[in-house]
């Protein structure tokens, strides 16, 4: 599924200039040092997969790269452009997405609504306010979220949607908002294994289909080696490894993952 | 390992005093509130008052009963009238009319503000881009619903009754004020409550401050800001009698009158209107509830 | 393979949804109550507007003579004996009232029912007046005693601590309950040494809300001439003297804020 709606050219990005880089990007958290100073460079359309045991920095990396975090040194640059400079969270949406986990959409509005939020960095206020009562640019949303298969649930309260369904209309929104670098923290690991490699598939299947690049970080290594093409393993803040999937091997995973040694979660 | 031996501890530990917690200051505090509160009350000027538990109080209840009853009194009583309740029938109806308006007020002006009184909302949690402005807005906002709660509504009613000329919308806007602080503290309450990982989401698809406001709070907020609403108009229509005692409209004037011109019989059909209206909004509001869910 | 939820169309939105109606019914009863108001004639009075200027204005000429801050003083005082007294009072009703009322004393259903309803039923009536009407009546009966101030902020308030006691008393959780019962306890030792102490904490809580709440009354009480800060500004009120009105309403957003601080300084320690 193409762009689904046009954009002034002059905040028109291209998914082919997309890379995403990371220069000697640090994050402390007062003495605890989350993240050690790395260097990182993923192509547009790559995707990558992060691992490692929790609190070994694969979250706060993730937030680094949507901009929700600030880097403590170091620039994060999305298609070019230092997020850092970037003036208006719009405009960083319109280089990255983020699903998360769980407990991203708004439980009292219809999946639709949830869907067509994606918009709502393009929508004026009064927009906004008419859409809560009677949803504005309902084809979008509606083909959205046919897209990912739940179209039948649409006016559904999404407090009332199962998981899968749940993390379905998260990905319907991402594709609303269509933004260039798509991230993913563990959007699967509440699921049950079934539904968590369907919504996986349908998660690679559209960054593909858009050639968009895709981020996500792993709880479940079998599934992260079986649907991204890299993968980079994080532990106590620093790069492990960082290597096709299919060159990482059992004695890696074992000292990625490795009680001795690592940090406690704060 | 170590052994315990009881001949080690025949010796008393010394003596400690008790941890002086705050609660322990507050209820100590209460204590000697309450004595000093009760030796006043008693004390107060009035002779009457010694011999308040005396057969001479318990007379003079049993006389006012029996004048709101009417017993001995000449005519029949008015509340065995027909036109009477006719005629009362329509301050019972102004008195409803302002509760719904007063409730009406309190809600739009709580709707309007109660975001801008969420901690989270406004000290940065939810939104990363806090500035000096909107903590500002935010001490501004709550204080306002200090002020407006802190002052009862018949004081509200004396000093509008000012401004406005008399009728319903003086003890409306009186009513609607007070309750307009109450409304909004608690509405600002739910907003602190809530879960915030869907606003937080919600932000990073791009959406600017207002914007998440209107889609990720209020829709969140707004079952259990029904449930509040529900709750002070059951306040409202007790105190609208009250407000009526200075703003000229309602049941509330007319029993003022009759307390004046020593109309028992009236005060006790007034009385039960005044029971029938707050029964009728209690069973009113219980079942609206449920449609909120 | 698309997940089971798909259907060739997706459902409409219904348009009789309960919350639509809930919302429509809201607005039509506000919009309703304001058609009732007298259109023709001005809301404002004349010389209002001046009024509430001169008013504003006197804020800053604010009245902080001996005199008036010596009755602003006592004048609270009184409020704040008169709100403590009528809790106090209010408390011996609503405790026993609401533990009856809540049923939890027997296990007799028929007991529970009577007595139970019985007591909810007089609960709900103390609490339906007003405490400034029960003020009224009391004045009637009895004369301006400052029992009868006390009195009239104790009946519906032990309505209020007595209905809201019973449904805390009610929603203990049962386990630790069970287990006392199994050690052969009645249900009035198990009232005693599970509910209650599991309770307690939400019930000092509420009380202390209430009290906050019994300031404000108690400032109110004085308009039937029994003295306090209400009584105060009405004075300065009839008088026009503005200034010394702002003194009167500061004094009494001061005691409200202190005891609403108070309290909720105290309930947090309470759940923590």
């Amino acid at each position: 599924m193409a762009l689904l709606r046009t954009r002034e050219p002059e905040t028109l990005y291209s998914a082919a200039s997309c890379s995403v880089s990371l220069a000697a990007v640090s994050k402390q958290y007062g003495v605890k040092e989350a993240i050690l100073p790395l260097n990182l460079s993923i192509d547009a359309g790559e995707r990558v997969a992060f691992l490692g045991p929790s609190g070994g920095g694969k979250t706060t990396l993730l937030r680094l790269l949507s901009g929700q975090l600030e880097t403590s040194t170091g620039t994060v640059c999305l298609c070019d452009r230092d997020l850092s400079t970037m003036p208006t969270g719009r405009q960083v949406s319109q280089l990255v997405g983020m699903i998360h986990q769980q407990f991203d959409l708004i439980p009292n509005l219809s999946a639709l609504q949830n869907t067509l939020a994606g918009q709502l960095g393009e929508w004026s206020l009064i927009k906004s306010l008419v859409s809560l009562v009677w949803p504005m640019n309902r084809d979008i949303g509606l083909s959205a979220l046919a897209r990912v298969g739940v179209e039948g649930i649409a006016y559904q309260r999404a407090g009332s949607l199962s998981g899968g369904e749940q993390q379905r209309v998260a990905i319907a929104r991402l594709l609303v908002q269509d933004p260039q670098v798509i991230l993913a923290d563990e959007p699967v690991s509440s699921l049950d294994p079934a539904r968590a490699g369907e919504v996986l598939q349908l998660l690679v299947g559209i960054a593909e289909e858009a050639g968009k690049t895709l981020i996500a970080s792993m709880h479940s290594v079998e599934l992260a080696r079986e649907h991204f093409s890299r993968l980079i393993g994080l532990r106590n803040g620093a790069v492990i490894f960082d290597l096709p999937s299919h060159e990482v091997t059992e004695d890696m995973l074992h000292d990625l993952y490795n009680l001795q040694g690592l940090r406690s979660e704060t | 390992m170590t052994t315990f031996d009881r001949t080690q501890h025949t010796q008393a530990p010394a003596m400690r005093w008790p941890r002086i917690t705050f609660i322990r200051f507050s209820l100590l505090a209460m204590l000697a509130l309450i004595v000093a509160s009760w030796i006043f009350v008693l004390n107060a000027d009035g002779a009457q008052n010694h011999s308040f538990l005396s057969a001479e109080t318990f007379n003079r209840f049993k006389d006012f009963l029996a004048d709101l009853l009417g017993v001995g009194a000449s005519g029949t009583p008015a509340y065995a009238q027909w036109s009477e309740w006719r005629s009362t029938g329509h301050l019972a109806y102004d008195t409803l009319v302002m509760s719904v308006m007063a409730i009406g007020f309190a809600a739009i002006f709580a709707l309007v503000f109660f975001m801008f009184g969420a901690r989270n909302m406004m000290m940065g949690d939810i939104a990363p881009y806090g500035s000096w402005f909107w903590r500002g807005v935010f001490f501004f906002v709550r204080g306002i619903f200090v002020v407006t709660r802190a002052i009862p509504e018949l004081i509200w009613a004396m000093l509008i009754i000012f401004v406005l000329s008399p009728g319903l919308l003086p003890g409306a806007v009186a009513l609607g004020l007070h309750n307009a602080g109450i409304l909004g503290k608690l509405s600002s309450e739910i907003v602190e409550g809530l879960d915030q990982r869907p606003i937080q989401a919600l932000r990073s698809t791009g959406a600017g401050r207002f914007q998440v406001m209107v889609y990720g709070v209020l829709p969140q907020a707004l079952p259990r800001f029904v449930t509040y609403l529900f709750y002070r108009w059951e306040v409202i229509i007790r105190t609208a009698i009250v407000v009526g005692f200075v703003s000229a409209g309602g049941l509330g004037t007319e029993f003022r009158l009759s307390m004046s011109y020593f109309h028992f019989t009236t005060i006790t059909l007034l009385l039960v209107w005044y029971l029938i209206l707050v029964l009728g909004v209690d069973i009113t509001a219980s079942y609206l509830r449920r449609l909120a869910r | 393979m698309t997940s089971t939820t798909s259907r060739d169309s997706a459902q409409k939105p219904r348009l009789l949804e309960s919350r639509r109606v809930l919302t429509l019914i809201l607005l039509t009863a506000f919009v309703w109550s304001l058609l009732n108001l007298d259109w023709t004639t001005g809301f404002i009075h004349s010389g209002g507007i001046d009024a509430m200027g001169e008013f504003a204005k006197a804020l800053f000429t604010l009245d902080l003579s001996g005199d008036t801050l010596t009755s602003a003083i006592s004048a609270s005082w009184t409020t704040v004996a008169y709100a403590v007294a009528g809790l106090t009072l209010a408390l011996l009703i609503g405790i026993p009232l609401g533990a009856i009322g809540s049923g939890v004393l027997t296990r007799s259903p028929w007991l529970r029912v009577t007595s139970g309803g019985g007591t909810r039923f007089s609960l709900a009536f103390f609490r339906s007046i007003h405490e400034l009407v029960w003020a009224w009546l009391f004045v009637a009966a009895i004369g301006l005693s400052p029992m009868a101030a006390v009195l009239a902020l104790a009946i519906p308030y032990g309505g209020i601590l007595g209905r809201i006691y019973a449904e805390l008393l009610q929603d203990v959780p049962d386990a630790p309950l069970r287990s006392l019962r199994s050690t052969g306890a009645s249900e009035w030792r198990v009232f005693w040494y599970g509910r209650l102490p599991m309770a307690l904490p939400d019930m000092l809580s509420y009380t202390f809300y209430r009290l906050e709440c019994g300031i404000r009354s108690a400032a109110i009480m004085s308009f039937v001439g029994l003295g306090g800060l209400g009584h105060e500004i009405r004075i300065s009120l009839d008088d026009l003297a503005y200034h010394q009105v702002w003194t009167y309403l500061l004094f009494l957003i001061g005691l409200v804020v202190i005891v609403d601080v108070w309290s909720t300084m105290v309930r947090r320690r309470l759940s923590e």
